[in-house]
């Protein structure tokens, strides 16, 4: 059975269909990429993943558990975490603290235990601090760990961001736009790092992408959006090779 | 590896827990120098009279800052929350000051009712308002501070043998008995709460309070309230319920307020309501703002700073204000300015350095 199951989903914003009748299916283990030219809906439909929109038509289906038109923190709960396109780190926090605020749903103490320091909150802690910092390891950042957020150089930044999603512990991890504003030497270490995470975390991974090295270098199977619509899906190598793909997004 | 040494010396104290402990013992430094100067009466009478006022107004800004520098929402109804507290807790004293004649529990049970109180207004209040962002939030709460002020203003509350008796009329409308007491008179407020507040049971509070404060902001609770403000989009997408946070922040200012009020109502014989209108409220939020918004131990030193100053300033009458206003425009500045702030930041590193130096000098 698929891990990620999407079908004819769709949304409309008053008279715009920004999404039609699109689906996908995604398998456990799978690197996955979502291309299409700006404003195809690519970023909608990470919208509609996640519960930030509620579509209007279509069903999501993750891991065979309905999971429509829940809010975004079930959705996370049920084990779908992401990526934002315009970086969005807890900046004012330090680098540890935004991998132990993502790890708050798998290590639950009471407030009260909190502010009275009860023995609960040492044991933890202790557990989060270890857990946060082992991410960090595979992300190189663990000796950054006590800066602030907003203080990490950009590349940093997008590790951090992909440190904090696997932190929530989801079986899907969705990445948008991993790799804008990378040069090409941060390109290839991200990619490896995404092949890590796959390996290491038993992870399945969506992206949406532009870096076209990126997306031929890691990617298993994709799917191209053209105006809302899907244009077509498929093996990576076969995909770009589609003429309708060349001329709607790539260009001869 | 030369760094292992130092690593294991910030696991074992962290920089938190170091920041918080300096706090504390700062605040045990002044309450034990002023408590030596008072005894041997060094201090004058009306410096005497302002060590209560001095922790309530510091255990106030401390809890806003919860709400404006911890949770990043501005909130005006301190003083509404305080109120609440101060009422609420001067009834439960004034009704209970002859079954419960030992002070050591009547007080903190008086204190504790304060403090539930106002935060079951703050949870009820909080319920619709959070909803709410930046200026409306600020408008809204501000309102409703306003009204619990005015409702307390307008209550009269008694009671007699044949039970209690509530009025929002007038005194007459109550229809007590000749063996009844009266305990709230409209406007004029509350009279006979035991004085029952001292300066060591207001360090004390202070105390809890910061410890409260710090623990909150440095657990995951915390963790969770300064993500929401750092970016609530973020913070949903890691799972985060956000109007729950939100509330529980809410509620603990809420909380702190209220057992401020406690504090404050029982040190004195009557209280009005009028006392809480909103320039307390503002009075708070500047102590916040020029205290560093988020900075714990910035609200204490500014509350007392400026709670002392026009008393300090008093000699010179005329000039009061001007100085006070002046000092209020320096602080703005220096707290809020990103280049004076990065100013004494280098300098403070330079000084700093210059103090190694010359303690390796003297090792030599």
């Amino acid at each position: 059975m698929a891990l990620l199951e999407v079908k004819n989903l769709g949304i409309s914003f008053g008279g715009l269909r920004a999404v039609d009748e699109f689906s996908i299916t995604i398998e456990k283990g799978q690197l996955y990429g979502l291309i299409g030219p700006n404003g195809a809906g690519k970023t909608t439909i990470f919208n509609m993943l996640t519960g930030v929109y509620k579509p209007t038509d279509g069903t999501i289906v993750l891991d065979g558990k309905n999971i429509t038109g829940k809010n975004t923190i079930e959705i996370n709960r049920a084990g779908i975490a992401r990526t934002f396109q315009n970086i969005r780190l807890f900046k004012d926090m330090t680098v540890l603290d935004n991998v132990k605020v993502a790890l708050h749903n798998h290590y639950k103490y009471s407030t009260f235990t909190g502010v009275f320091r009860l023995p609960r909150y040492f044991k933890l802690e202790k557990a989060m601090d270890a857990k946060a910092l082992e991410l960090l390891k595979v992300f190189e950042l663990d000796d950054k760990a006590s800066l602030l957020a907003s203080g990490l150089p950009y590349g940093d930044q997008r590790k951090l961001e992909i440190a904090r999603a696997l932190a929530t512990q989801p079986k899907l991890l969705l990445l948008d736009e991993p790799a804008a504003g990378m040069n090409p030497n941060e390109t290839a270490e991200l990619m490896d790092t995404i092949r890590f995470v796959r390996d290491n975390f038993d992870m399945t991974v969506l992206l949406i992408e532009h870096d076209m090295s990126l997306v031929s270098g890691i990617c298993e199977k994709l799917s191209v959006l053209n105006f809302g619509q899907l244009l077509c899906e498929g093996k990576t190598a076969e995909v770009l090779k589609n003429p309708e793909v060349i001329t709607a997004y790539l260009g001869e | 590896m030369k760094k292992e040494g130092a690593s294991a010396k910030t696991k074992f104290f962290k920089p938190q827990t170091r920041k918080s402990f300096i706090t504390y013992a700062m605040v045990i430094v002044a309450f034990v120098v002023m408590q030596i100067l008072s005894s041997g009466g060094y201090i004058s009478s009306m410096l005497t009279g302002l060590l209560v006022p001095l922790c309530v107004y510091s255990i106030l800004a401390v809890s806003l800052n919860l709400t404006v520098g911890i949770l990043g929402e501005l909130s005006l109804g301190q003083a509404g929350f305080m109120c609440v507290g101060a009422y609420t807790s001067a009834i439960f004293s004034i009704v209970t000051s002859e079954t419960i004649e030992n002070v050591w529990i009547r007080f903190p049970l008086a204190i504790l009712i304060g403090g539930i109180i106002a935060a079951v207004f703050g949870i009820l209040i909080g319920i619709p308002v959070l909803r709410l962002k930046g200026d409306y939030l600020a408008i809204v709460t501000l309102a409703f501070g306003e009204i619990i002020k005015n409702v307390f203003a307008a209550l009269y509350l008694g009671y007699d043998s044949k039970g209690v008796h509530v009025s929002l009329k007038s005194l007459s409308n109550l229809n007590l008995e000749p063996d009844g007491k009266l305990i709230l008179n409209g406007p004029q407020g509350i009279s006979g709460t035991p004085n029952d507040s001292t300066f060591i049971i207001g360090a004390v509070m202070l105390l809890i309070t910061l410890i409260i404060a710090y623990n909150f902001v440095y657990s995951r609770t915390g963790r969770a309230v300064m993500a929401i403000r750092d970016n609530v989009i973020a913070a949903e997408s890691v799972g985060l319920n956000i109007t729950k946070y939100k509330l529980v922040t809410f509620a603990l200012t809420a909380f702190l307020a209220g057992c401020a009020g406690a504090l404050y109502s029982h040190n004195f014989y009557t209280l009005q309501a009028s006392k809480f209108d909103y320039n307390l409220s503002i009075l708070i939020l500047v102590f916040v703002v020029l205290g560093g918004i988020g900075s714990i131990r910035g609200s204490v030193i500014a509350a007392i700073v400026l709670v002392l100053l026009p008393e300090m300033l008093r000699s010179i009458n005329s000039y009061r204000m001007l100085i006070y206003s002046i000092v209020l425009i320096v602080m703005m500045i220096i707290t809020s300015n990103e280049k004076t702030k990065t100013f004494i930041s280098a300098n403070t590193a330079k000084f700093k350095a210059l103090f190694k130096r010359e303690k390796v000098k003297e090792a030599e």
